[in-house]
């Protein structure tokens, strides 16, 4: 497996066109920044940021307007297969194909990567095991609760073990404590893999919570602020989510020289 | 007792019997078509044979009815819907690969359905010696754009979630298609083939009216020549009764193919 190198975005802006009017809608403003091979990130920011364009853009599903998101010095769009197997994607629904049963859904990359059935079988039965779903294989997706569907989109998108790992608002729709659940077994994971990890969420908790990075976004699409997380103490973390909330509320960067 | 009740008393579940029958007919049908029935056989104690025939009479005429006739039919229609599959998919494939291929062939699918039948069929009288020829002409030109306009709407209709989620795997155009657009378009393909296997068993009939020596339009146009009523009911019984079963047979299929839905 090629292991996916730093990331670099550099200048990177994206302008939708609306159908009918044509009228431009600009996504992303103005982007620069790089994350280290095996870093995790959170990106925060509220709702029409740009923080799933951002996103769509570095699987390679959609190139930027202007600008240039490159892993590894390729860009995702251009050099699209060289990415095979090297990324993978949880999204805010779990996405699962509804007529294949759980294991089916989980060994579909690796068919993808024309590995051995036997391999596929196992390794997709190793890890539903590991997220506890392992009395569930044969389910369908709408046999299973919304908990236990995105464990197995979880699942899904480690089975390759990829060396980038993307979640976009992956847990904001499930309740507090299935979401708090899975959160945990997506930073441990991704911890133990050693992966590049970006985790999208508007919910501040969550992001200090994976204990890295913080990039925030202001509407449209750029960079508020880029914080270290780290270990914090509890009124520590308090304290960083009222900036964040300060800094998302008026859109603008931070004034406090402890968040530079 | 039945074999449902056999089944029952041995403690299994409704669900599960219904399961392992071949078909499934509702009790609400049966007692629609029954009442259907004795409507008829009333209506031919107050008429003459020769307008409404009694049932007797049209079950006495149907054990004398050629049954070859019936299995050319049904093969023709097999035969016909096999090709307007392939082709219809094929098409439906080329136009969602490609959007100068569908806007330059969807004006063209849509001239060819506003052609009525009985165009077709003359067409197919002017252009074409060989009876057979004709016959599977006419089918697959009605057909084919109808299996070609159902799944290439399926096909565009994959939800673009699903589509983004597959790509980001980076499969290769030959497992988009398996892995996900075909699976997707099942359900539609198979609605598609119980419109077309109506549509092929109505249509097939008129086909055979013109030239066919053989086939149930053929034993139709022979009993209308021949002013036998009774005989015209009873091919109009065995149509039915042919539109019935394969359509409970598709929906055993369907059942099958699509359980992940129930």
């Amino acid at each position: 497996m090629t292991a996916a190198g730093a990331i670099e975005v550099q200048g990177v802006r994206k302008v939708f066109h609306q159908t009918g009017s044509g009228e431009a809608v600009v996504a992303i403003d103005h982007l620069d920044f790089v994350i280290p091979r095996g870093q995790m990130v959170a990106i925060v920011g509220q709702t029409g940021c740009g923080k799933s364009t951002f996103l769509n853009m570095l699987i390679g599903l959609d190139r930027p307007s202007a600008g240039r998101i490159a892993i590894g010095g390729r860009t995702p769009y251009d050099h699209f297969d060289h990415f095979r197997g090297v990324l993978a994607a949880v999204f805010q629904q779990d996405r699962l194909l509804p007529w294949r049963t759980a294991i089916d859904n989980v060994r579909l990359p690796l068919e993808l990567l024309g590995r051995d059935p036997r391999e596929q079988v196992e390794r997709a039965r190793a890890w539903l095991d590991r997220l506890g779903l392992g009395r569930f294989e044969r389910a369908y997706p709408h046999e299973l609760s919304g908990g236990m569907r995105q464990r197995v989109a979880l699942a899904r998108a480690f089975v390759i073990e990829p060396s980038l790992l993307l979640a976009d608002e992956a847990f904001g729709h499930l309740d507090e404590v299935t979401a708090a659940a899975l959160r945990a077994t997506f930073i441990d994971l991704a911890r133990s893999g050693g992966n590049t990890a970006i985790l999208v969420t508007h919910q501040l908790e969550e992001a200090i919570e994976m204990g890295g990075r913080v990039l925030v976004f202001g509407r449209p699409g750029r960079l508020l602020a880029d914080i270290a997380v780290g270990q914090r103490p509890a009124e520590q973390a308090a304290g960083l989510r009222a900036d964040i909330q300060q800094m998302l509320q008026h859109n603008a960067p931070p004034t406090k020289e402890s968040l530079a | 007792m039945t074999a449902r009740d056999a089944g029952a008393a041995r403690g299994e579940t409704v669900e599960a019997l219904e399961a392992r029958a071949p078909f499934r007919f509702p009790r609400e049908m049966v007692v629609g078509l029954l009442l259907v029935a004795v409507a008829w056989q009333v209506v031919s104690f107050f008429v003459p044979p020769f307008v409404v025939p009694g049932w007797e009479r049209i079950l006495t005429t149907l054990v004398t009815l050629r049954l070859d006739f019936v299995l050319i039919t049904l093969a023709r229609v097999a035969a016909a819907l096999a090709v307007s599959f392939a082709l219809g998919l094929g098409l439906a494939v080329a136009m969602y690969a490609s959007a100068p291929v569908e806007r330059y062939g969807r004006p063209i699918v849509r001239l060819f359905m506003a052609v009525p039948v009985v165009c077709w069929i003359l067409f197919a009288v002017l252009w074409f010696k060989w009876v057979e020829f004709r016959i599977g002409f006419v089918l697959v030109v009605v057909c084919a754009p109808v299996f070609l306009v159902d799944v290439l709407d399926a096909m565009k209709g994959v939800s673009r979630d699903l589509r983004d989620m597959l790509r980001s795997f980076r499969p290769t155009g030959a497992q988009f298609f398996t892995k996900l657009i075909l699976p997707a378009t099942l359900p539609a393909i198979l609605t598609s083939w119980k419109i077309n296997l109506s549509l092929a068993i109505r249509v097939v009939t008129i086909a055979e009216l013109v030239g066919a020596v053989t086939g149930i339009g053929y034993g139709l146009v022979v009993a209308q020549e021949l002013f036998s009523v009774a005989e015209v009911f009873a091919w109009t019984l065995i149509l039915v009764v042919i539109l019935f079963l394969a359509e409970a047979v598709l929906t055993r299929v369907e059942e099958r193919l699509l359980r992940w839905r129930t």
